[in-house]
């Protein structure tokens, strides 16, 4: 018998009990709590039935949190998508595109919270964003304030994670071997052409698992948000720059007894939504593999 | 016309972008280094300029102020033992998984892939009552004491498993499968085979999942406030936070720029040092 058929459970159990007793089995009981009104370990649980959602869905500050997610979700991944696409155009034959393609990762390996506190000094009400725009004569403008924060905020997602995605669609457009780009320049097809019918069918498969990984990243977004409007204060994020799990982690946390089953009510919701647009996402990108012959 | 805008006006316009967007991520890392070294007036009415002398006693008072120095120390121990964690409960996991053609090997890919789309949000609350219920328990009837710290590193493991074990099974995969004919003839038991001839064969796999690990838990944020939130044993992202929501009241914003750099640089180091095979491993456990 191979080693690894003998070894085949000794080696899996620990990563199985593992992932199934602190993982699978805690989302199983969020899943529970969802349905109930309990404050935590000592307090009564009652059940509510579905009157958590029902409650949450005329909650509008819940409700805004939901929409500012999916804005989120939607026009970042355009943005984000659109630049990728518009950097394939280009990256495969620029001068220095090895260097860029790295730089351009950078922000990836950093904490969003530096990000966050670096680029809030810049963008305070007397910070040197403003100062600049004094100096040429146009309006200083309250950037982290509730009104333009959340579009501060979608602007830093781009920034931040559009490097990896670059990276990604890259990796696979590296595959594409040159003698095809070569035919199609013989033929007279522009740059733009060029990606337009060869580098993106062919990379269409690992764009589709890009769009399902931007969306299940997205539904996730806290920390950037918290970085963006801390700003010099410890008050909550303002309402307009809310997600659902800055909502969640604000219930969880916030003063007096914590409302668990609304909070993981939210979970579930999420955990919903997420399964949803992975489904909507792979039937927007499902196509006929293109593959060359 | 064609010509015009698909051969030279969108790919100009758009290496030009690229360019700016390279400019821009290096000069903020640059300035956030230099910002580090100004003192707090300099810092704030000449954000642009280089400091008139190097500031070095920012990094002292920065280690000192929101309790930076026990940060840095819980973010280090918190991230070398998790990866290291997550990668030993994961790397065995997966071997066995990429080689064995039992059926239920391609169930539990399955079940793991699964985690992959569980949101955080999912196990959110029941992180909290876990934490809550395990300190309490432990406290009264098994040690008399416990740490928070402690919950944070086995959720951190729990949490990253998934991932790893996809990656790695996918790696895996890929390695011949004359390795181990190798441990076979040298008879060794299951255990030693696979420390002495897999791991070695399989180190670029797993050295790639060891720093992407590195990476996630040393930028741990809502995780690390949700379970260790207290200033002696929250991490660096979240001792920056503390930091920085206190500026309107102390000031120090050299100080604050040296937490920056505190937490921001050792990252960028790493990078610099294995960037190609953090960016590869990154993107290779995805597209394949």
């Amino acid at each position: 018998m191979k080693t690894y058929e003998r070894a085949f459970w000794p080696f899996l159990l620990p990563a199985l009990l593992v992932y199934t007793l602190l993982f699978v089995a805690p989302s199983l009981f969020g899943i529970w709590v969802g349905f109930t009104k309990w404050s935590g370990p000592g307090s009564e649980m009652t059940w509510r039935g579905l009157d958590n959602y029902v409650a949450l869905l005329h909650n509008e500050v819940f409700t805004t949190a939901f929409t500012n997610t999916f804005v989120m979700a939607t026009v970042g991944g355009i943005l984000i998508f659109g630049s990728t696409f518009l950097a394939m155009v280009v990256l495969r034959q620029l001068k220095g595109r090895a260097f860029i393609r790295a730089v351009v990762f950078l922000p990836m390996v950093i904490s969003i919270i530096a990000i966050g506190a670096a680029v809030g000094f810049l963008l305070n009400p007397e910070g040197a964003v403003n100062t600049v725009l004094e100096w040429i004569g146009l309006d200083p403008q309250p950037w982290l304030g509730p009104d333009m924060v959340f579009r501060c905020i979608v602007g830093g997602l781009v920034w931040s994670s559009t490097g990896f995605y670059v990276a990604l669609m890259m990796s696979a457009a590296d595959a594409i071997p040159t003698h095809v780009y070569e035919d199609a320049q013989l033929i007279g097809a522009t740059k733009w052409e060029q990606f337009r019918h060869i580098t993106l069918p062919l990379t269409w498969d690992v764009f589709a698992v890009a769009a399902v990984l931007w969306v299940v990243g997205s539904l996730k977004i806290f920390d950037i948000v918290l970085a963006f409007t801390t700003a010099g204060t410890a008050a909550a994020p303002p309402i307009p720059a809310r997600t659902i799990a800055v909502q969640q982690y604000i219930v969880v946390k916030g003063a007096g007894l914590p409302d668990l089953g609304s909070a993981a009510a939210m979970g579930v919701m999420t955990l919903l939504v997420t399964a949803v647009l992975i489904v909507l996402t792979r039937r927007i990108t499902r196509r006929d593999r293109v593959e060359l012959s | 016309m064609r010509r015009l805008i698909g051969d030279i006006l969108l790919p100009r316009a758009t290496a030009i972008a690229l360019w700016a967007w390279v400019a821009f991520n290096l000069a903020l890392v640059g300035w956030v280094g230099i910002q580090s070294l100004k003192d707090s007036g300099e810092v704030w009415l000449d954000p642009f300029g280089l400091p008139k002398t190097l500031r070095w006693d920012n990094f002292s008072s920065a280690w000192q102020a929101a309790e930076f120095s026990a940060a840095a120390m819980n973010s280090v121990v918190l991230t070398l033992f998790g990866s290291a964690m997550i990668v030993a409960v994961s790397a065995p996991a997966a071997y066995v998984l990429a080689r064995s053609s039992r059926r239920v090997a391609g169930h539990a890919i399955n079940y793991f892939a699964i985690g992959l789309s569980i949101p955080i949000q999912t196990i959110l609350v029941p992180i909290v009552v876990i934490k809550l219920s395990v300190y309490s328990f432990m406290e009264d009837w098994v040690t008399g004491w416990w740490d928070n710290r402690i919950t944070l590193l086995v959720f951190q493991v729990a949490l990253s498993v998934p991932f790893a074990v996809f990656v790695l099974t996918g790696y895996m995969r890929s390695l011949p499968h004359e390795i181990e004919e190798a441990a076979e003839i040298d008879g060794a038991g299951p255990l030693r085979a696979f420390i002495q001839v897999i791991v070695p064969v399989a180190r670029p796999g797993l050295t790639t999942v060891l720093v992407l690990n590195v990476m996630g838990l040393w930028n741990e944020t809502l995780l690390a406030l949700l379970i260790a939130p207290l200033p002696e044993e929250r991490n660096l992202p979240a001792a920056l936070l503390g930091l920085y929501s206190s500026m309107q009241y102390s000031s120090d914003w050299g100080g604050m720029f040296a937490g920056i750099v505190i937490l921001v640089y050792p990252m960028i180091v790493l990078y610099i040092w294995l960037g190609r095979r953090i960016v590869d491993g990154m993107t290779a456990g995805i597209s394949r």
